[in-house]
């Protein structure tokens, strides 16, 4: 619980941070990132084909960094703490999944 | 029957290359370029087809990224082809490939529906396993330019992603909650 509330604080209190994934041979790397409420996650498409990165489930609030094309990034400011899955529109087998602490 | 039709002239590419493994294949760097083309170009027109005649949600949304997909790869082979000064030469393979296409399709004209969308999926299961194991067996082991040939490696994860794509809407299609013939 200590340690837990001192994450928290730490997480509070830290200055935002700008997390990279890398989309590439047709995956986000890293697959699963961890960030804080604050930070800015940026997805750069790698590849030659179009993708997006947007979130999935009905309950998260949504975004969507719409279409991608290569060398194009996108990006989203993280509102909320949880678990936040996403996948690419184009290509329903590519997942990946944000943890918000 | 008819998920086979188009891919046998990779089929038999791929014959003749397991028969004889040691054998280097016999296409040029810039008939490589013209068989890449000519198999993007086959899906492109396949997708554009199924648009017109499905009425399937994930049907249409797999078509739409086909087209998406081959005509960027289409796009990059071609600027590749530009700057290495190379005239994709048509083949023996990729004239196979269109009649087997052409076959393809005249099969599909038939069908309407849910037997369309079944055939068509299954078509694209077929082919996009055809022509991975064929980048995979003959174009990338054949192509003697670097920059041909990382294209085609970069290309690769592409094709198994539509494969792995063409496969779940077609389990899809043949779930028992749907009804009809």
């Amino acid at each position: 619980m200590i340690v837990w509330l001192m994450l928290l604080l730490a997480g509070v209190t830290a200055p935002p941070r700008t997390h990279t994934v890398e989309i590439r041979g047709m995956e986000f790397h890293p697959a699963v990132l961890t960030a804080a409420v604050g930070d800015t996650v940026v997805w750069i498409n790698r590849d030659i084909v179009p993708h997006t990165a947007t979130a999935t489930g009905s309950g998260t609030k949504k975004w969507d960094t719409g279409q991608l094309g290569q060398g194009q990034t996108g990006r989203y400011v993280v509102s909320r703490a949880g678990a936040i899955n996403y996948a690419c529109t184009f290509h329903p087998t590519m997942h990946g999944k944000l943890i918000i602490r | 029957m008819l998920p086979f039709a188009v891919t046998l002239a990779l089929t038999a590419v791929l014959q003749a290359q397991s028969a004889a493994p040691a054998q280097a294949p016999d296409l040029t760097d810039p008939e490589v370029a013209h068989v890449a083309v000519t198999a993007n170009s086959i899906d492109i027109d396949a997708a554009k087809f199924a648009q017109t005649r499905t009425r399937n949600a994930a049907v249409k949304q797999f078509a739409a990224t086909m087209i998406t997909d081959h005509t960027a790869v289409n796009a990059q082979a071609a600027a590749l082809a530009t700057k290495l000064g190379v005239t994709p030469a048509d083949n023996a393979v990729s004239q196979s490939l269109q009649s087997g296409a052409a076959q393809a399709h005249s099969a599909l004209e038939s069908l309407q529906g849910g037997a369309f969308d079944r055939a068509y999926m299954d078509r694209e299961v077929a082919y996009h396993q055809a022509v991975l194991d064929a980048i995979d067996k003959v174009l990338i082991p054949t192509t003697e330019n670097a920059e041909l040939k990382r294209l085609l490696v970069d290309v690769r994860p592409a094709i198994a992603t539509h494969l792995e794509h063409a496969k779940q809407v077609r389990s899809q299609l043949s779930a028992p909650a749907r009804t009809g013939k």
